[in-house]
């Protein structure tokens, strides 16, 4: 019995934004966005191994929650709990409506594919979340953020045919779908190399990994908080965990492809440092940060494919190290502060934001204004241990005498580094 | 008694004799002709519904009316051709409703409504014929009973566009006309049988039957719209809505590729015709088709417009499919035949509350449309997302399965052909979307109607949604017993591997 309730749970973390999502299912619910994501917040308690199996619905597909879903999961539902509460929730306003429609189908999709059981199911839910993100950034965007959301979408759709290709393929080697048996047929399968580089590009594009940053550093130049909470906690999250999750990882070796992986994975850390110091400034440290984190992550899965026994003996790492990264980025963007501090320009949505949180505060009490202030508190204590550290760094930098060659860094000098450095590796 | 053999009669008839007795009445008889309309497409649906269940459990529907010495009319149903058929039954009685709505108040609709069940009637013949000559008949009934449609608003460019679309339908027709004779004169039967029935011609008129495979496939081709045969059906899109949507997803272009897929599997038979060497030049056909038509879409601004070109485009995957020669490639293609045909109605239905309601026909004039006709928006979103292969409307299954059939056909170039048509499809639907939900509207519409609270007319509003609704779930429960996928699978099984 209680494994039925445990499975319509499961069903139900997915089905209940979708249906919020529509706006007159949710018109007359107070807090929409808080309510989705309990079901959720209900199933992260269930501290058991729970697998629903859905064969008509699209190919036969499923969902289903172990430990590693489960710190997936417990950092969606962070990740969305901060955003809700910077959100507004009144659905009085027409663009609150619609912005909330697509809060909740971008939370539907990011559930949907952290909790889903196969490769096709990731592969819907992740494109609900990708396309309904892009209508978040659009609709309650600046300029400047409108921008990156063009790009992003380029990103997203050509990632998206990336990953179609690498679903074909894997479908072709086998018709077990689900995530353990295609790493197993593929780490096998002719088809295999092609598969990989799919499924690694559509993973890059969509996490924002170097080289294919530029929407998402954009981003973090104009974006309000949430967005920025949003920016990490999703496409960036979302691409690593698919990247761990479809990747033949630990299975066998594959020093060529591992070794490439990897210097992507050092090049992206290296760029992420050199511009976050070169040009320093608090508005693109969170920016930065995820491009060194994600490259970091990158270099791992590198040394994963060239030493699948390192790979397996950390394998408990994988999930927690995601959730870290993520986590660490989020506070950094809480310490860098709302957009009001970093960007002059804010738009008339962020007043609502700010005007909602008030009311907020006024009406939740004392609690709330408690957290405010240590929130506050902990931001500047933050906020003054990292400038200093970043100040100490870039004395050492001026010291080398590097800061010109660093300040004239771009994108095709790291390019040329890469191939230098690939061509090496060939040579050898 | 038994009815089974009727049924199919009955089928075509129940469209047939409501369109006659319509074309009989006066102007302001409004109730009885919308009685009669929708009378019949409820009754086609019913009879429909009947024959599904009667072929899942192995019942025998045929009709058979002498026509010539040894030659027979033949109503048959099997399980391709309640495909077509159900999608036509269903189709038409969402696009009547909508027509209801859409030239409330217009003249002469007792002629339009007339030759709108001619054009159904014909669709259905085409879908249940038994043999060629049958299938002939219809086709060209179905050329005589658009044209008047497509010419229906009776402006200079409207005239234009109906002599070019009967121009080229036509010639279509004698060139399938002239295949079907040579074939008779061959083979002495024109049966549809499973597998063909031109088995052990191949070696003694190998040249013949490759003269007749083309002659068949260019004449259904100007109806499927095939590059370079498409010219007639952007033009024909200043037609009135109902008819656009007529043409593109219930019944002409549909008819050519339907064409396709029977000489394909039912004359020739597949192994056959891939003896022949006829299926690789028709698969790199319909391949360059999709890209050619989406390429063309890219440039349109008029809304219309750019909705054929996507038509020449998307209609081309049933060609594809069924040109890949393999069984999953034909479960793609087959049942992208019905994927498409929801998709797309949907589009034209929006389009056409657009221009009816807000006096909205180019793309540039749609910028915040979105926020004055959000549930119109939203349903031709779904429809969008459709088109470019987004999971989980219709069109993610229709790829998915033609891109795992050309795997298993070993003709992984497909799968660039799928990948470059998802990118157009995108890069000609995101903008779209992009400039109706997320643009500022304009002071003013071109023109624009008043209903009230409502967006638009409960009956203009409605067929969309519905078939929104039905794009997003037959993706969605495309594993559901009875789906169109499920409908195709055992097409393919027929086809492929019973003995």
């Amino acid at each position: 019995m209680s494994e039925k309730i445990y499975a319509m749970t499961l069903l139900l973390v997915v089905v209940w934004p979708l249906l919020l999502a529509i706006p007159i299912l949710r018109a007359h619910l107070p807090w929409p966005r808080h309510l989705a994501i309990i079901p959720a917040a209900v199933l992260i308690l269930v501290f058991q191994d729970v697998s629903l199996d859905l064969d008509w619905l699209l190919l036969g597909t499923g969902f289903a929650i172990d430990a590693n879903v489960r710190w997936m999961l417990m950092l969606s539902v962070a990740v969305w709990l901060m955003a809700a509460s910077v959100s507004t929730d009144s659905n009085r306003d027409t663009a609150d409506d619609r912005a909330a429609t697509f809060f909740l189908l971008t939370m539907a999709g990011n559930l949907g594919a952290v909790l889903a059981a196969d490769l096709v199911g990731f592969f819907c839910f992740s494109t609900i979340m990708g396309y309904g993100f892009y209508g978040l950034l659009i609709q309650g965007g600046n300029a400047a953020v409108r921008r990156a959301g063009r790009l992003y979408i380029i990103f997203l759709v050509a990632a998206d045919l990336a990953l179609f290709e690498a679903l074909l393929l894997a479908a072709f080697a086998t018709q077990d779908l689900r995530f353990i048996a295609v790493q197993q047929a593929m780490a096998g399968s002719a088809t295999t190399s092609l598969y990989f580089w799919m499924a690694f590009a559509a993973f890059v594009l969509r996490a924002g990994i170097w080289p294919f940053h530029l929407w998402l550093t954009s981003l973090f130049k104009s974006a309000s908080v949430s967005i920025c909470l949003l920016v990490v906690g999703l496409p960036v999250a979302t691409g690593l965990f698919g990247a761990l999750r479809w990747l033949p990882l630990g299975l066998s070796a594959s020093a060529g492809p591992g070794l490439v992986i990897l210097i992507i994975g050092i090049t992206a850390v290296l760029f992420g440092l050199f511009r976050l110091f070169s040009r320093f400034s608090n508005r693109m440290l969170p920016g930065w940060g995820t491009v060194v984190l994600s490259g970091l992550f990158i270099a791992a899965l590198g040394v994963g494919l060239m030493q699948p026994a390192v790979w397996l003996q950390y394998a408990y790492l994988q999930y927690p190290l995601i959730a870290g990264i993520v986590l660490l980025l989020a506070v950094i963007i809480m310490l860098v502060g709302d957009s009001r501090d970093r960007h002059p320009e804010h738009d008339l949505a962020m007043d609502r934001v700010e005007a909602l949180s008030r009311e907020v505060a006024q009406r939740g009490g004392v609690m709330l204004q408690w957290s405010q202030n240590r929130v506050r508190q902990i931001r500047s204590f933050g906020l003054a241990l990292w400038l200093k550290t970043v100040r100490q760094a870039r004395r050492v930098i001026d010291r080398l005498k590097t800061v010109n060659v660093v300040s004239q860094w771009t994108a095709s000098i790291t390019m040329f580094v890469l191939i230098g450095l690939a061509l090496a590796w060939l040579a050898m | 008694m038994n009815w089974d053999p009727w049924i199919p009669l009955l089928v075509v008839a129940s469209s047939l004799l409501p369109g006659l007795l319509i074309f009989g009445l006066a102007e302001k008889r409004m109730r009885l002709r919308t009685a009669l309309n929708l009378v019949g497409a409820v009754v086609k649906l019913g009879l429909v519904g009947l024959m599904l269940w009667g072929i899942y459990h192995e019942h025998h529907y045929e009709t058979r009316l002498a026509l010539l010495p040894d030659l027979e009319l033949v109503l048959r149903a099997g399980p391709l051709s309640l495909l077509f058929v159900t999608l036509s039954a269903g189709l038409w009685l969402v696009t009547t409703v909508y027509a209801i709505g859409y030239l409330e108040g217009s003249p002469h609709r007792s002629r339009f409504f007339g030759f709108f069940s001619l054009c159904v009637t014909a669709t259905v013949g085409v879908a249940l014929a038994g043999n060629l000559i049958t299938f002939l008949l219809f086709y060209e009934l179905l050329t005589l009973s658009t044209y008047p449609l497509v010419v229906h608003r009776g402006t200079q460019v409207a005239r234009r566009a109906g002599q070019t679309y009967l121009i080229y339908t036509v010639i279509g027709g004698a060139l399938l006309l002239l295949g079907t004779v040579w074939l008779y004169s061959l083979t002495g039967t024109l049966e549809f049988t499973p597998r063909g029935f031109i088995a052990g011609l191949e070696t003694e008129h190998r040249s013949a039957l490759i003269m007749i495979f083309i002659l068949l496939i260019a004449g259904l081709g100007v109806k499927a719209a095939l590059f370079p045969l498409h010219g007639w059906l952007p033009q024909a899109m200043v037609a009135p809505a109902p008819v656009s949507a007529l043409l593109h997803a219930v019944a002409v272009v549909k008819a050519g590729a339907f064409g396709i897929v029977r000489v394909v599997y039912d004359v020739f038979g597949v192994e056959t015709a891939a003896d022949l060497g006829v299926t690789a030049p028709l698969a790199a056909l319909a391949a360059f088709t999709i890209i050619y038509g989406s390429v063309r879409a890219l440039f349109q601004d008029d809304l219309k417009r750019r909705l054929a070109f996507s038509t020449v485009s998307q209609v081309s995957y049933i060609a594809l499919g069924v040109a890949i020669a393999g069984p999953i490639a034909t479960i793609g293609g087959v049942v992208h035949l019905v994927h498409q045909g929801v998709m797309k109605i949907t589009l034209f239905f929006c389009a056409g509350n657009l221009a009816e309601t807000l006096g909205i026909h180019k793309i540039s004039e749609m910028d915040g449309v979105g926020r004055r006709m959000p549930w119109t928006m939203a349903a031709f979103t779904v429809g969008a997302f459709g088109m470019i292969g987004a999971p989980p409307v219709a069109g993610f299954i229709s790829k998915w399965y033609l891109g795992l059939g050309a795997l298993e056909a070993d003709q992984g170039w497909v799968l660039f052909v799928l990948a470059g048509s998802s990118l157009l499809n995108a890069m000609y639907f995101l903008p779209i979307l992009h400039r109706a939900w997320f643009r500022q509207p304009p002071d003013a519409w071109p023109a624009e109607h008043d209903f009230g609270r409502k967006e638009t007319a409960w009956a203009l509003l409605l067929p969309p949604l519905v078939t929104a609704v039905m794009a997003l779930f037959v993706g969605l429960l495309a594993s559901y017993p009875f789906s169109p996928l499920e409908w195709a699978m055992l097409i393919a099984e027929r086809e492929f591997y019973r003995p």
